[in-house]
């Protein structure tokens, strides 16, 4: 599935996702627009309970949107589900399935797309001293710490491979060393396969480093609030937080969702 | 460690077997009410032959109810999963065929299937299939969407979510009811040779018990008890080495 330059691997306009029936009706997402260019690497920021994850699933194929409002997927227009299998997607959770050891748990969605189990062991094999779990290959998830849990995961994500990857929080449960290192080896990844990527976190500096835009989403209703380009050179050195710019977008950040926050605090205290 | 708890649990076994004949022959009681532990062994050993053959006769009735039941249990509550409709309409005559204590048809069995190994198997089987149901059912629909959601964002078929996720998310469901199954399996077919055979541990024990004889009524109790273990720690055993997520979930 090749993208032509310049062309967005998805764009999402007037998308709105509405729960519940008449007696209660919850505006979870509301017409958002969201386009993520080819190769681009956008974070998504915003307080909790703001339709980050309803969003992702909409952009998954997992959750149809309300009629109204248009998906289009490497230039094509799309229904919801048409997207199943296309995008690469990574839960909150890690998800491993406790009966399977580590690495069949990594070719989980390569076994899916029915390669054969030895050639998908053998290229799953190959990944995992990058991601810091050689010698795991067969032990089984309950053995293992919840950052190696993650990092298998992430493999798993990985392996299958999409043009568009969709991650929530996926370094959240990691400890603060862990989780700089699975920033740069993102990073590294990314810029080496090109793939396009959507990353929720509620890290605003993790967002900051990470992404060439991060977009912050208001409390519920999720609408987009700011989408502010991240005009840092890559590769960034860790000092990159320092840096005056990185302030400067900082401070915005916080502000916007320090209000938001707020907003939402408000409305569930009242 | 582990031997010396075997040597404990071995020890304790053979206190009670000594307190038994203690107690048989102490109290001074006429032995045919409880007679010692040694006069049921002798009477095993010099009965071995028709014991065995009765062990193996129950032990196939067992066994092929036991297949059948789980067998038909397992597709019962798959279907029942992938279908609501089917639930509905099939599950509340499962549940109603239930609430018929077993012996009340049993003649009706063997009426209908004629007194040989086929109608134990059928009570058996009657026994067995309903828990399987339930719990392949409870198991295949306790698998949480976001794992589903996680397949199906692979481009999983209904078929691989299935084979992937849904059967082994169930399985420690299913073995925990075949564990319960395979102990019923046996009541069934023992009661089932209540009703007319001529060869089987259930139908010696209505023998003994017209007979009055008491070491051979203990002696066929024993062989129910080792057969009942045996199946339980087979099953036990497989749950152990092929299925032990279950408190992964």
């Amino acid at each position: 599935m090749s993208v032509p330059a310049g062309e967005p691997i998805i764009e999402l306009a007037g998308i709105s996702k509405t729960f519940g029936d008449r007696d209660g009706r919850v505006v979870a997402v509301d017409k958002v627009g969201l386009r993520i260019g080819r190769g681009e690497f956008v974070t998504l920021v915003g307080p909790s309970g703001c339709g980050k994850s309803t969003l992702f699933n909409i952009a998954a194929g997992l959750a149809d949107p309300d009629p109204g409002g248009e998906i289009r997927f490497a230039g094509t227009r799309r229904a919801g589900r048409d997207l199943l299998g296309k995008v690469s997607f990574m839960p909150q959770r890690d998800l491993l399935l406790p009966w399977r050891r580590v690495i069949d748990n990594a070719i989980l969605a390569l076994e899916v797309e029915g390669m054969r189990r030895a050639d998908a062991r053998r290229k799953a094999g190959a990944m995992l001293p990058e991601f810091g779990l050689a010698g795991f290959e067969r032990h089984y998830p309950h053995q293992l710490s919840g950052g190696m849990r993650q990092r298998v995961a992430l493999i798993r994500t990985f392996l299958f491979e999409r043009d568009l990857m969709l991650l929530d929080e996926p370094f959240g449960a990691l400890d603060a060393l862990t989780r700089t290192m699975m920033q740069r080896w993102l990073l590294d990844v990314w810029q080496r396969h090109r793939r396009s990527i959507l990353f929720i976190t509620h890290d605003i500096e993790e967002a900051i480093f990470l992404g060439d835009r991060v977009v912050v989403m208001t409390a519920r209703p999720g609408r987009i609030k700011l989408d502010v380009p991240v005009a840092l050179p890559r590769p960034r050195p860790a000092h990159v937080a320092t840096s005056a710019e990185f302030l400067r977008i900082k401070t915005k950040l916080l502000d916007a969702i320090e209000e938001e926050s707020m907003k939402s605090f408000m409305a569930a205290g009242a | 460690m582990a031997g010396r708890v075997l040597a404990l649990q071995v020890g304790t076994i053979a206190a009670c077997l000594v307190l038994w004949e203690a107690l048989a022959r102490g109290l001074g009681g006429p032995t045919a009410v409880m007679p010692p532990v040694s006069a049921v062994l002798l009477d095993v050993a010099a009965n071995h032959q028709v014991l065995l053959r009765g062990v193996l006769r129950t032990l196939t009735e067992t066994v092929l109810g036991f297949a059948a039941g789980a067998a038909f249990g397992f597709l019962a509550g798959a279907a029942f999963a992938e279908s609501r409709l089917l639930e509905r309409l099939l599950l509340p005559l499962l549940v109603v065929s239930q609430t018929v204590p077993v012996i009340a048809f049993g003649a009706l069995v063997v009426i209908w299937f004629g007194n040989g190994i086929l109608s134990k198997m059928v009570i058996a089987f009657y026994l067995t299939f309903f828990p399987v149901t339930v719990n392949t059912l409870r198991g295949l629909l306790s698998v949480d969407r976001q794992r589903i959601d996680l397949m199906r964002s692979f481009g999983a078929s209904p078929w691989c979510l299935f084979w992937r996720l849904r059967l082994p998310f169930a399985l420690p469901a299913i073995m925990a009811s075949l564990l319960l199954g395979v102990s019923l399996s046996l009541v069934g077919a023992i009661v089932g040779e209540w009703f007319g055979d001529t060869v089987g541990l259930g139908i010696m024990l209505v023998q003994a018990m017209y007979a009055e004889n008491l070491p051979r009524l203990w002696s066929v109790v024993m062989a129910c008890g080792v057969l009942g273990a045996g199946l339980y720690g087979i099953l036990a055993a497989v749950e152990r080495r092929f299925v032990w997520w279950g408190r992964e979930l």
